[in-house]
This record gives C-alpha cells, structure tokens and sequence, in this order.
C-alpha cells in the first residue's frame, strides 16, 4: 500500500513537472505529436512499474500481449496519482489515529480521563476508523478497476469468461444432441414406419379372401414396388442420422454425397489441403447438410454454393444461396448447429435479410 | 358404413380409403391433418371416424383432442384413434368420457387387416377397444396394490380380451371355452373390481376402465 502511495506520488509529481515543461508545446500545434509522445513514454514506464507493483503484490496476472494506448496510459498514471494520495492521506489519519488512541490509553491508564469522556472518545475514534477503514477498501477497489481496465482483464477474470462460455455450450450442445434425436424419431415415424405399414397392408389386402387372382397379382406387383421404396428410405434415414462416409471417406467425399441429394443444383469448393480433425469434420459436414436443406426446403433456392478453405488453422465453411432469406439464426436446426460449433469454439453467423441471399458461416479451429 | 378418415401420412390415408372400400364401406371423407375434421363430422354424420393421434402442426395429441371434440358432439360417432406407441394415458384420457364405440389401436394394427376392419366393427356395435399390446403392457406391471392381481390366470386372460372389445361369444371362441363358463369368469372378474351388476356394455367398459387406471 505503501508502495502504491509512493508510485502514484512519482506520477503526480511527474505530471506536474512533465505537464509544466511539456505544456507549452502540447498547446503548439507543431510540437504538439512529439510532446504527446515524450509524456506518454514517461506515463508508460511509470504504468509499467505500477503494473509489476499490482502482480507481484495483489497477484493479478495480467494478459501478456495487452498494449494499452497513449491516452489510456497517461490517463492511467493521472487517475492513481489521485487515488494514491488519497490512500496516503487515509493512511496518515489512520496514523494519526493510532497515536491519539495511544495517548489516550496511556490518560486511561494514569486514571486522568472520567468514564463519560471516555466513552465519548471510544464512540468517536469507533466512528473515524471506520471511515478510514471504509475508505480503504473503497480505493483498494478502485485501484484494482483502473489496473483492469489498462492492463486488460486479469487471468482470474479471463478464467471466469471462459467458464462461463463453456457452461453455455455446454447447455447448447445437450440440447442440440436432444433435438436430434427427436428429428430421427420423427424421420423414423413418418417414413419409415408408415411405408411398412403400407407395405402390409397392401399384403393383407393381397390376401383377403375373395380376391381374383388379377387383383391379388395386381396388389403383390405394389407390395413389392412399395418395399423397394422402404430400403431407399431406410438407406435415406440411416445416412441423414450419420454419413458413414465421414468415417471412411472423409468429408469431402460425404459432401459429394450431399451436393448429390440436393434437390438444388449444388456448387462445391473444396480448397482443404490436409486431413482434419474427426469432430471438425463432422461439424462441419452438418453445418454444410442442414445449410443446404434449409436453401432448399423454406428459401425455394435455385443454386447453392459452398465454399471449405482453411486460413489460420481455422476452417472456414460458407454455405451461400440465392432464395428468398429471413431464416430464423434461433430455430431448432440453426440453434442445434450453433451449439455443436461452438462446442468446438468455433463461431456460427446467420446472414439472412427477408429477400436473400441467406448466407450461413462457420469458423472451426482445427487445433 | 360409412367412415371418414384423418391421417398425415398420404401413403397410409390412400391404403385405408381403398381397403375400406373393397370391403364395401364408404369413405366420405379422407383429411391429412385434425383441422376439418369436427366440422365434416357435423356435415357427413358418419357412422365412424379413423384418427391418427399425432398429426401436424406439432406432432403431438392433435388427433386425440380431435376425437374428443368430436365424441362431444356427436356421442354417437364411433371413434378409432391409431397411435405410434402405447400411450396408457392418451388412452385413458380418450375412454374417460364414456367408452362406448372408442377404440385405441397401435398404429401397426392396421398392417393386419382383418383385426382393424373386425375392431372397426366392434367399435360401430358400441364396444371399448383396446390394442393387445396395451393390455399385455398393463397385465405385465401390475404391483401387489392392483385390483387386477387378485384375478386367478383364467379371470385375467378373459378381462383380456373383453379389453379388446370381444363379445361372450367372442371370447368363448378365443379362449376355447363355454359361454357359461365365460360368464361365470366375467362375474367373478366384475365383483373383485367392485363393479356394480348392471347389464349391458357399461359394466364391460367400467372394467376396461379400472384395467386401464391401475
């Protein structure tokens, strides 16, 4: 604390003297830059002292690659020269405090105080230290603020953001997981189930008693139309569950697969020069089959165009269409898929004006 | 008679439409969702209704509150819900506001089409009909507090299949037993669940009821 008084101290006093000889030329428009310049370098080291100061004695850790600018500084090492000679002004009271209490004790001691007085200068040292103290902690406070907000946000306060986000994707991805299941449930009910039990009841009519053979023929010649159609749709259901491609193939090829079931004609750049990871992988095969379903189904598109490329470490993947937008970035399917990218700490945008284009990109580390 | 039938999947509603009509029943009227179904109820009066209980807009009881609406109106319209699974409390909800001519049938029954056409026609004459497939699930979890398990095996297999809707006479011809024998189990089934003498469906489907609630 101490040690904060005197640096904020140093800053006042070097204000003072830089602010006298450097005013002049910081009111002179040509000499203006460069005494800017020389007072924020002076504020800088005294920054950088006081910075040390608060990680070597209040523990903060402070991002590494955190500048802050000139302005901030200068305005930094101003706000603590207030702030410590505040401090030290609390603590030369609370000094001050001291000693009378001590002289006061030593009044008691000698019996040259009456029992009223006493109490009286009991109740009112009582009320002072607690200003004091009050006031302390008021300008501990507000130290540790001015340190946040020009050195950056302290590894503790980092943690807590990044605890906080997991905590939500976490939540996100639960529930993309639940939504899932729910659409194979729907998929396996309307389509499947009902084509088998069409199929057999086209059986069972088949063989009704009093059929003509035509007709029991006729009907057969269906039931068995009507389960070739069952393989195609279970085949469909399976690969909309998972492509097994991905596992296999990898995903440029499961996205051939895709670009091949889309009702819309498809464009495809695929500009990913080395194997991805498996997760990444599969984020963004759904990013790119829901993107592309959704073009298709609610925004009647007449072409898609997807584009896969890596920049950074990070995969870029950008499904663009040319209907007629306003897709909702909070339905079921968007939402699912914002919550198993950001799993992944990628980061999901919606573009979507009524009218189109809609455009939907993903940014996937691959670290 | 004379049928209308509610179904979301076009498949399934074109498959029911031509069975009913090779075997000589009339559908009137054939609707992919629950919206114009009380209305057309109201409009053709027919003599029973085929309901699918998931239905769009949300896939849940859409079907079911349907038949509701329509039993309300018109009490004596035979109603037949069809169900993915067995929901006991979509069923007891159905049969809850008297159960005469209610069915509730897995929708796979319809794949065997003997059962459906034959609970179709029980449902028409007035009978409670309950799928198999709820009956064993309610037989298989019956826990020491359940009326149903002071029932002797013979009792129980009867309570069965009158659950489906069966006759006296249907169920002597199911369980391979005499009329009078039939009816003594009945008796003794009717006084273990406290269900008063009166005669006709009434008893019948209280016992349905009772089976279903325990």
């Amino acid at each position: 604390m101490l040690l904060g008084c005197a640096s904020a101290l140093a800053g006042l006093l070097y204000l003072a003297v830089a602010g006298a000889v450097l005013g002049p030329c910081l009111l002179w428009p040509r000499t203006r830059p460069r005494a800017g310049a020389a007072l924020s370098a002076g504020a800088r080291r005294i920054a950088a002292v006081d910075r040390r100061r608060r990680t070597a004695l209040f523990d903060d850790r402070f991002p590494l690659h955190h500048t802050p600018q000139d302005a901030q500084v200068v305005r930094y090492v101003a706000q603590r020269a207030y702030s410590g000679t505040v401090t030290a002004v609390t603590l030369a009271l609370l000094a001050f405090g001291v000693v009378l209490a001590g002289v006061f004790a030593a009044a008691v001691v000698t019996g040259r105080v009456g029992a009223v007085e006493l109490l009286w200068q009991f109740l009112l040292g009582g009320a002072l230290l607690f200003l004091g103290v009050q006031g302390l902690r008021s300008l501990y406070a507000l130290d540790a603020r001015l340190a946040r907000d020009t050195f950056g946000p302290s590894e503790r306060e980092l943690l807590r953001r990044r605890i906080d986000e997991l905590a939500t994707s976490r939540a996100a991805v639960v529930h993309a997981v639940d939504a899932e299941r729910r659409r194979i449930e729907r998929d396996l009910h309307d389509g499947l189930q009902q084509r088998l039990v069409a199929l057999a009841m086209l059986l069972g009519r088949a063989r009704r008693p009093g059929r003509t053979p035509e007709q029991a023929d006729a009907l057969l010649r269906q039931a068995h139309e009507e389960s070739l159609a069952v393989l195609t749709e279970l085949r469909e259901v399976a690969w909309r569950v998972y492509p097994s491609a991905l596992d296999g193939l990898g995903l440029r090829e499961a996205l051939g697969g895709v670009a091949e079931r889309s009702p819309v004609p498809l464009r495809l750049s695929y500009a990913v020069p080395h194997t991805l990871p498996g997760p990444v992988e599969t984020a963004a095969y759904f990013v790119v089959s829901e993107a592309v379903t959704n073009a298709a189904k609610h925004a009647a598109a007449t072409t898609v165009t997807v584009e896969l490329s890596v920049r950074a470490g990070v995969l870029g993947v950008s499904v663009r269409d040319d209907g007629s937008g306003g897709a909702d970035p909070a339905g079921t399917g968007l939402s699912g898929l914002r919550g198993r990218v950001e799993a992944l700490d990628g980061r999901l945008r919606v573009d979507s004006p009524a009218g189109g284009p809609t455009t939907v990109t993903a940014e996937l580390p691959c670290a | 008679m004379r049928v209308i039938i509610a179904e979301d999947s076009t498949l399934l509603r074109e498959g029911l439409v031509r069975l009913l009509a090779e075997e000589g029943h009339e559908v009137v009227a054939a609707f992919g969702d629950a919206d114009g179904l009380p209305e057309a109820v109201d409009r053709h009066g027919p003599d029973a209704v085929v309901v699918d209980i998931r239905m769009p807009p949300t896939h849940t009881d859409e079907g079911l509150r349907a038949a509701l609406a329509i039993r309300e109106r018109r009490p004596e319209t035979g109603v037949l819900v069809l169900s993915q699974h067995v929901e006991r409390t979509y069923a007891a909800q159905l049969l809850a506001g008297g159960a005469e001519g209610i069915g509730y049938l897995l929708k796979d029954r319809v794949a065997q089409v003997e059962e459906f056409l034959d609970a179709l026609e029980r449902i028409r004459a007035g009978h409670a009909v309950i799928d198999p497939e709820v009956v064993r699930q309610l037989m298989g979890r019956t826990t020491r507090t359940d009326p149903l398990t002071r029932l002797t095996p013979r009792e129980r297999d009867v309570l069965e299949v009158l659950a489906q809707g069966h006759t006296n006479a249907g169920i002597s011809e199911r369980l391979h037993l005499s009329l009078s024998a039939v009816e003594k189990h009945l008796n003794a089934v009717f006084d273990k669940l406290d269900l008063p003498r009166t005669t006709g469906h009434n008893r019948r489907i209280l016992a349905v009821l009772r089976y279903l609630e325990a």
